[in-house]
């Protein structure tokens, strides 16, 4: 108390290990990128070209978004399954202004991402405040919302302008535009993990609630604020998504639920909160894209991708569990 | 003053309980039930009619053995992601494997029985979260059903899935007859035994139900095992009923049984739920569809009908129980 200066920057350093720390997890994350990498090499001519490199690039785009999301949620103790739902509901939206001038466009940017907060803000303090299981209250929206996306548009419609299509597609030296967008993002979130109050709250929070209340953090608050990062960063997702399809899909976010958990798992976030960070997520993200991206081009049918990416998930628990005990 | 305190005190005293709290729950349901069962009548005469209201009942009896496998696995501070994928790959399997009856009900229920036990292993003995393991092997599944079938279930279906699952004994459905029994099996299971006195313990506090030498994990094991075999049967039973076995059988029926089971009362951070309640829960789910369809509504509505209830009912049972 007498130094309050050192005391919070020492919290900013323990945050800042808590959130980009390479854990012994990103190490094995790394090293199985290398093994994938040489994989694909080995399987197919075409993986290791930069086209095709430029090319998972752009495909991880709306999964690397959705994920940071969700590794938020994750973090503060959470649980976020409104993405099938949200997605599809704000693509429909997007699209729905018919966007063709630089003006309409920013109207419909605008409120994208306002509806986007606003829904994930309801998710919030649902959970926050009347204290239902963030499960149940984002598996209800999911479900309410997917059924107003459909509502307002049974099938892809909508339309933006040219020019946000071609900025969606364009690339800076052969880098994806979304793809620089998605690291810009990724650092900036672990920069506000590590050294924004949000942050340190958002840690304390998922490792023990009742603690993190009790020293005057303000869970109820720092809860909606989470759901709501969601929500907005869904709204990105989306705003993406319309870009490239050039319509607004309301089936956009199927799923986007269960699929933006399995990065954060594999990437050492502990479902039970408090524990891990967005690199991990970014490690992640990159393996399940290139291994997707290898699998296809050696003619591997989907059928046994998915059962590859559920024994990823089984081994990935089943070491994180080993850890969690101690 | 002894036969009023034991026929009107000690009644109003134990509605404090969990048994009393569950009583209002079932109460609430009932009367939802019949709030949105008499607008529908009084909108369209046809829903009333024995025919819509026997064709409900039987369309709801494979979600109905899906929501008590869920509700037992939720009573355990679990949760079964996976019995969508156990529903269609137990169906596609047995049913591709050979065309006798018996034969590819007890290939189906193994198939249950195995993904369940793996199930439970990994939450019980690995220490994995049941949302993880549910979501790994309900991805695995799958993946197996696919490659298995390459993307077109062979086989056939014998006759007797079909009678199993829209014929009738003496009026009443076959499907009906056999949910009965399970349920009745399972709330003896819970209510009246020693494992579901320990089972419901654990769900209420995990470490005074290892303390008093509760076998916790052959337990969590045992619950999972009975979801995935309760899911096979709901499986078999809806291939019986849509006439075609598919690879995506069962669709949606991991988040509907989840929604069911919530609706029902079942609390998710365990020790809490009823039979009556989920079967409840279950019936007004599928009778939202039937009457967003009789009232020719469009089927979007239904959602957002789904929606707001699973909401609802979580937020209403919270308030209460905080009481």
């Amino acid at each position: 108390m007498i130094n309050t200066n050192q005391q919070s920057s020492s919290a900013w350093l323990g945050n800042l290990a808590r959130a980009v720390r390479f854990e012994t997890m990103h190490w094995v994350i790394i090293g199985l990128i290398f093994a994938v990498f040489a994989l694909g090499s080995f399987g197919s001519e075409r993986f290791a070209t930069l086209t095709n490199i430029f090319n998972v690039q752009d495909q991880l785009v709306a999964l690397a978004i959705i994920a940071l999301a969700q590794t938020l949620v994750i973090l503060s103790g959470g649980i976020d399954l409104s993405f099938a739902g949200l997605l599809g509901l704000l693509c429909v939206f997007f699209a729905g202004f018919n966007a063709q001038d630089g003006e309409t466009l920013a109207l419909a940017f605008a409120a994208t991402l306002a509806l986007g907060a606003f829904l994930g803000a309801i998710n919030g303090a649902i959970t926050a405040f009347i204290g239902v299981h963030p499960f149940i209250v984002t598996l209800g929206t999911s479900t309410i919302l997917t059924g107003l996306a459909l509502l307002h548009s049974s099938q892809p419609g909508g339309s933006v302008a040219l020019f946000f299509e071609d900025v969606a597609y364009a690339r800076l030296g052969g880098v994806p535009y979304g793809f620089i967008f998605v690291v810009l993002l990724y650092i900036f979130t672990a920069f506000m993990l590590w050294r924004s109050n949000f942050g340190i709250r958002l840690y304390a929070i998922g490792n023990n609630e009742a603690a993190a209340k009790v020293s005057g953090v303000p869970v109820k608050q720092t809860k909606v604020l989470v759901y709501m990062l969601s929500g907005l960063l869904a709204s990105l997702a989306a705003i993406y998504m319309v870009g490239r399809f050039g319509v607004g899909d309301p089936r956009a976010g199927v799923g986007f639920d269960l699929r933006s958990i399995t990065p954060v798992i594999v990437g050492g976030t502990l479902l039970a909160g408090g524990f891990g960070g967005v690199l991990g997520t970014a490690l992640a993200v990159i393996l399940l894209s290139l291994l997707a991206n290898a699998l296809n081009l050696m003619n591997v049918s989907s059928f046994y991708q998915w059962i590859i990416e559920g024994v990823i998930i089984i081994c990935a628990v089943s070491v994180l569990v080993g850890r969690s005990k101690k | 003053v002894k036969a009023l305190l034991n026929n009107s005190l000690l009644p109003m005293m134990r509605t404090q309980t969990v048994a009393g709290s569950q009583r209002r729950e079932l109460i609430l349901l009932s009367l939802f039930l019949v709030l949105i069962w008499g607008v529908t009548a009084m909108l369209s005469p046809r829903f009333l009619s024995i025919d819509n209201l026997t064709d409900i009942l039987v369309q709801a009896a494979p979600l109905g053995f899906v929501v008590l496998g869920q509700m037992l696995v939720i009573v355990v501070r679990g949760l079964d992601l996976s019995v969508a994928s156990i529903m269609a790959t137990a169906a596609v399997l047995s049913i591709g494997a050979n065309d006798s009856t018996i034969s590819i009900v007890l290939l189906a229920l193994a198939v249950g029985a195995i993904v369940g036990g793996v199930n439970g292993y990994l939450v019980a003995y690995r220490g994995v979260t049941p949302f993880l393991a549910t979501l790994a092997t309900m991805i695995v599944l799958q993946g197996i059903r696919f490659a298995y079938t390459k993307g077109a279930p062979g086989g056939s279906l014998p006759e007797t899935f079909r009678w199993m699952a829209t014929g009738s004994i003496g009026g009443i459905p076959v499907s009906l007859i056999v949910l009965a029994v399970v349920a009745v099996g399972i709330y003896w299971l819970l209510m009246r035994t020693k494992f579901g006195y320990q089972l419901r313990l654990f769900g209420d506090n995990p470490q005074s139900a290892y303390m008093t030498g509760a076998p916790v994990r052959k337990i969590q094991v045992i619950v999972f095992v009975l979801s995935g075999v309760l899911a096979a049967l709901a499986g078999l039973f809806l291939v019986g009923y849509v006439g075609i076995v598919d690879n995506w059988t069962g669709q949606g029926y991991e988040l509907d049984s989840i929604a069911a089971a919530v609706i029902g009362g079942a609390a998710l951070r365990g020790g809490k739920g009823s039979v009556a309640g989920v079967l409840l829960a279950t019936l007004i789910l599928v009778s939202l569809f039937n009457i967003v369809v009789i009232l020719g509504l469009s089927v979007e509505f239904q959602l957002v009908i789904k929606g707001l209830l699973i909401v609802l009912a979580a937020a209403v049972y919270l308030s209460k129980s905080r009481d």
